[in-house]
């Protein structure tokens, strides 16, 4: 059973098309552009999203389709029985007088160092920008907000933000404003993301194929240059565990962004507002970088760690010993590893004698 | 029904038909996790929102049951009420994997959905409705969180959601069951590990001698056999003289803990405070003897449990700033300063093999087998694939039947009166996190958030001359704050509600401690309250 709307319906049958002069098949219904790439024809796409409703709305994924006056968008047409595909004739010749037309109005291919969809495609087409459009400047705006940018320039108006907040968040934060050569995408009200709805959460972000919206640096720190390493890891302010991407500038060795994949499971590329943004406090100068004693005047000191655990130990030791194991609690967080847990756990049963394990964030 | 997690997992929520969150603001506390509930609700299933407050999802939702805090048993003894007067209920699951049914049979004949309706303030026939819907779709899930845990009947409100979740056979397939949504990041992972004064890690009871002398064998030294202190005990501890030094890992228990001011008391009398913590924080500061300097979640490999029992990779992205370290290797070195004879635990990998061959319910989880996607406990082999969804076939109890525990309606332990007229019911925010010594240091979000505020209806705002903004200073029996007034219909009159997050007005001055008696789950979410106008719009001079 596959469901599609409201309604159940049995698995879809299996039906035969004909893909560039080959037979083909394919599950009733599924995409043209997905039954493609299964057959190892990749057609390229624009302002497709896999995690948002087919759109059809650029046409870089155009193709012929035997019947139709018009070639159809292949990321918003569905396989039906007998069709018959070409994604041969004059499709690329399109593909490349499109891109050409997009990098026209398009002046800044890197505003903010993020992968750009429409770059990559021009490189694998050999397309360039055969003049640059005079009009084309659009008009920016400043966003007060720290963590998110928008350069208009950048911009192809697809539309996958706007449709992300709608789908996805489906919160009404991102609009598409004017028309023509000075249309843009805006906050709904007024000229920052603050003024919204708008959750923070980055997702039009992520959705954007051009890097049009971009992360902000931190205050005073540049974009570095160099290619960024990622770590995946998981998330560490809730409970739903979302898989990220760490992505840290090998020279300074600090986290200069966090991303996320449409293929990790649980949280499918989504992030919110702390799992994408909130990662600064692992740079911050408050950080604690010594042991501390509290010393004979009641003030804290910077130490070394043999004497630091010296101290503990005796300090701890003496208490088991006047009073017993049991007057010890140990409260551990469930900010902590798993790995970590299971060793506080045992220390305190193995090492100090007591059961007394317990956490503030039991729930 | 056992144990702590959600039966189901989070990519099932898109499929579900019908969806309760009860006690749960999801879209913030969850945010993630909401966008399948969204998914859902624009796919058309039917959502219901019970909450005292409008939080966002009650957009999307069918029907908002506005229930007053604390009455959740009420409600959902009515729903059961419904279900059983009109023969909805799964009379072939009741009779094969469940027992005690007829004990809540017979209690929850006493609860009419129209005298709900005067206690909880729902109308009856929105009950009617939600009973109706729920038992009569198959893949319908419902969604709690501490919302709901953290009254002091906490356990009783779990118990009638088992009980309605069992009435109705809805566990044990995909999309369905009974979805407890963990908070922070890694509890579920802390309960597993064991950090629990009466289970073993794998929840393993401490009372059986078996299990303790199978531990005991493995550690190479005896486990002790007197059960630990839980958090409340420990609180307490603190001013009898039972408790008389504390280890603090990560924690601020005198930001966290209801009735702080009763627990700065408390450190105060301790002989000896051993801290380890990413930053100085209201507890370590005053009354810590040592302090060391730890890592965060980029600084160090590991895993982290999610909500659906996930066991995910934590990575090293960065090392640790200047002398700091990762928490395992404190912990390990602390253990052998205090002469412990431990192994060397190179990797946390040591750790989690240790940890996975003495609880079976993990024994199938390694290292190598989730590099790339987390796997789900119970996974008891090697070949083991883990379990997207619990209790199938049938129940996970030994008896192979889940229990039914008959609920009767306890009112919250300090009610409003003349002295202190308002509800105080408090939560969390989307842009923090707990204590928020993480996130406020974030400024992009503290440019969202960033005084303490107090949400109230305009009606009670009106009667106290107070304006949206305005500096409102709110008064228990056990300390007072001040914030500023937030104007709007998300409460209703009576109705007050702050979040946890600020360290200037620690909303647990207000809050008291008496717990839930079984989890000790302490009652943040209702106290009474009066609420002064204070200043206007300007802030009041810090005390
Ligand atoms: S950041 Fe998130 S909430 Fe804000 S506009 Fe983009 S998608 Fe919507
Ligand atoms: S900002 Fe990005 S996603 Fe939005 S319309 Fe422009 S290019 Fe497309
Ligand atoms: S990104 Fe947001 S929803 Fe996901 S785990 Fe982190 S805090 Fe939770
Ligand atoms: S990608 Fe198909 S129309 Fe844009």
């Amino acid at each position: 059973m596959i469901r599609v709307g409201d309604t159940m319906i049995p698995m879809a049958r299996t039906v035969a098309f004909t893909l560039d002069g080959q037979p083909a098949s394919a599950p009733e219904g599924e995409l043209l552009v997905h039954a493609a790439a299964r057959h190892g024809v990749f057609i390229p796409t624009l302002c497709h999203d896999d995690k948002l409703e087919p759109y059809g709305g650029c046409r870089m994924c155009v193709v012929g389709v035997e019947g139709s006056p018009r070639p159809l968008p292949a990321c918003a047409t569905r396989v039906a029985e007998g069709m018959v595909v070409s994604t041969d004739s004059s499709v690329p010749q399109y593909q490349r007088t499109l891109t050409e037309m997009l990098l026209a109005e398009h002046l800044n291919p890197d505003p903010g160092g993020r992968p750009n969809e429409l770059v990559d495609l021009a490189e694998e087409l050999a397309a360039e920008a055969p003049f640059i459009l005079p009009d084309a400047k659009r008009e920016p705006y400043d966003d007060r907000n720290r963590f998110m940018g928008y350069d208009p320039d950048a911009c192809i108006l697809c539309n996958r933000c706007v449709r992300y907040t709608q789908e996805v968040m489906q919160c009404s934060a991102l609009s598409l404003e004017g028309r023509g050569p000075h249309a843009r995408i805006v906050p709904t009200h007024g000229y920052s993301w603050l003024d919204t709805e708008c959750e923070l959460c980055g997702g039009c972000l992520s959705a954007c194929p051009t890097g049009a919206i971009y992360e902000k640096f931190e205050e005073g720190t540049e974009r570095p240059e160099r290619t960024l390493e990622k770590v995946k890891s998981t998330c560490t302010f809730c409970g739903v565990g979302c898989q990220i991407d760490l992505n840290v500038d090998p020279e300074t060795q600090r986290i200069v962004k966090v991303t996320s994949e449409p293929h990790y499971v649980s949280n499918e590329g989504n992030l919110c507002v702390k799992g994408r943004f909130a990662f600064n406090f692992v740079h911050h100068p408050d950080r604690l970088t010594e042991p501390l004693v509290r010393g004979e005047d009641g003030e804290l000191h910077p130490t070394t760690w043999e004497h630091a655990f010296r101290v503990a130990a005796e300090g701890l030791l003496r208490v088991k010993e006047e009073h017993g194991p049991q007057a010890i609690g140990v409260l551990s967080s469930a900010r902590l590893t798993m790995e970590e847990n299971f060793l506080i756990q045992k220390l305190a049963r193995t090492a100090l004698g007591t059961n007394s394990v317990h956490s503030c964030e039991a729930t | 029904m056992g144990r702590g997690a959600t039966t189901n997992s989070i990519p099932e929520i898109e499929n579900a038909r019908f969806i309760l969150v009860i006690g749960s603001n999801t879209t913030e506390a969850h945010p993630v996790l909401a966008l399948r509930m969204k998914k859902a609700a624009r796919n058309g299933a039917t959502l219901v929102v019970a909450d005292p407050r409008k939080i966002w999802l009650t957009k999307l939702a069918k029907r908002h049951l506005q229930l007053r805090p604390g009455s959740d048993v009420w409600l959902l003894n009515a729903i059961m009420h419904v279900i059983l007067r009109e023969g909805l209920q799964d009379d072939a699951y009741i009779a094969e994997h469940t027992e005690d049914f007829d004990a809540v049979a017979e209690v929850v004949a006493r609860y009419t959905p129209e005298e709900a309706e005067q206690v909880t303030g729902v109308p009856a026939a929105d009950i009617v409705a939600t009973a109706r819907e729920y038992a009569r779709e198959r893949y319908a899930a419902i969604f709690y969180t501490l919302g709901i845990t953290e009254h002091a009947c906490a356990v009783d409100n779990i118990w009638s959601l088992s009980n309605l979740v069992l009435m109705t056979g809805h566990l044990g397939y995909e999309s369905t069951g009974l979805n407890a949504l963990r908070g922070q990041n890694n509890v579920q992972g802390l309960n597993d590990a064991g950090a629990n004064p009466s289970y073993l890690p794998g929840y393993q009871p401490l009372e059986d001698p078996e299990l303790r002398r199978k531990f005991g064998e493995r550690w190479g030294v005896e486990v002790p056999e007197t059960p630990g202190y839980r958090l409340d005990q420990m609180m307490s501890g603190l001013h009898d003289g039972r408790i008389k030094a504390l280890y603090l890992i990560g924690e601020n228990p005198v930001q966290t803990e209801p009735n702080a001011h009763h627990v700065e008391e408390g450190m105060e009398g301790l002989d000896f405070v051993v801290a380890q913590d990413l930053f100085l924080n209201d507890s370590n500061r005053r009354y810590a003897d040592v302090i060391f300097p730890a890592s965060s979640f980029a600084e160090k490999e590991g895993t982290f449990t999610n909500t659906e029992r996930r066991v995910n990779r934590v990575r090293k992205a960065v090392p640790c700033p200047g002398n700091a370290r990762e928490d395992l290797r404190i912990v390990v070195d602390m253990a052998k300063a205090l002469g412990a004879d431990w192994p060397d635990y190179r990797t946390p990998e040591d750790a989690w093999n240790e940890f996975a061959d003495l609880a079976p319910l993990w024994s199938g989880i390694r290292y190598d087998r989730i590099e790339e996607v987390g796997l789900q406990w119970p996974c008891t082999d090697r070949d083991h694939p883990g379990s997207p969804y619990l209790h199938a076939p049938h129940p996970s109890r030994p008896s192979g039947k889940g229990k039914f525990y008959p609920v009767e309606y306890q009112p919250p332990i300090e009610q409003p009166d003349s002295e202190y007229p308002f509800v105080l019911s408090t939560g969390r925010t989307l842009y923090h996190y707990n204590s928020a010594t993480m996130t406020m240091r974030e400024e992009g979000v503290v440019q969202k958030q960033e005084d303490p505020f107090v949400e109230m209806h305009p009606e009670d705002a009106r009667a106290l001359g107070v304006a949206e903004g305005d500096w409102v200073r709110l008064v228990s029996r056990r300390g007072e704050l001040e914030a500023r007034a937030k104007l709007g219909d998300r409460v209703y009159p009576g109705l007050v509600w702050m979040a946890l997050h600020f360290a200037e007005a620690k909303v647990n001055w207000l809050t008291h401690d008496v717990g839930d008696p079984l989890i000790g789950t302490p009652e943040y979410k209702t106290s009474a309250v009066r609420v002064e106008r204070v200043g206007g719009a300007i802030r009041p001079a810090a005390r």
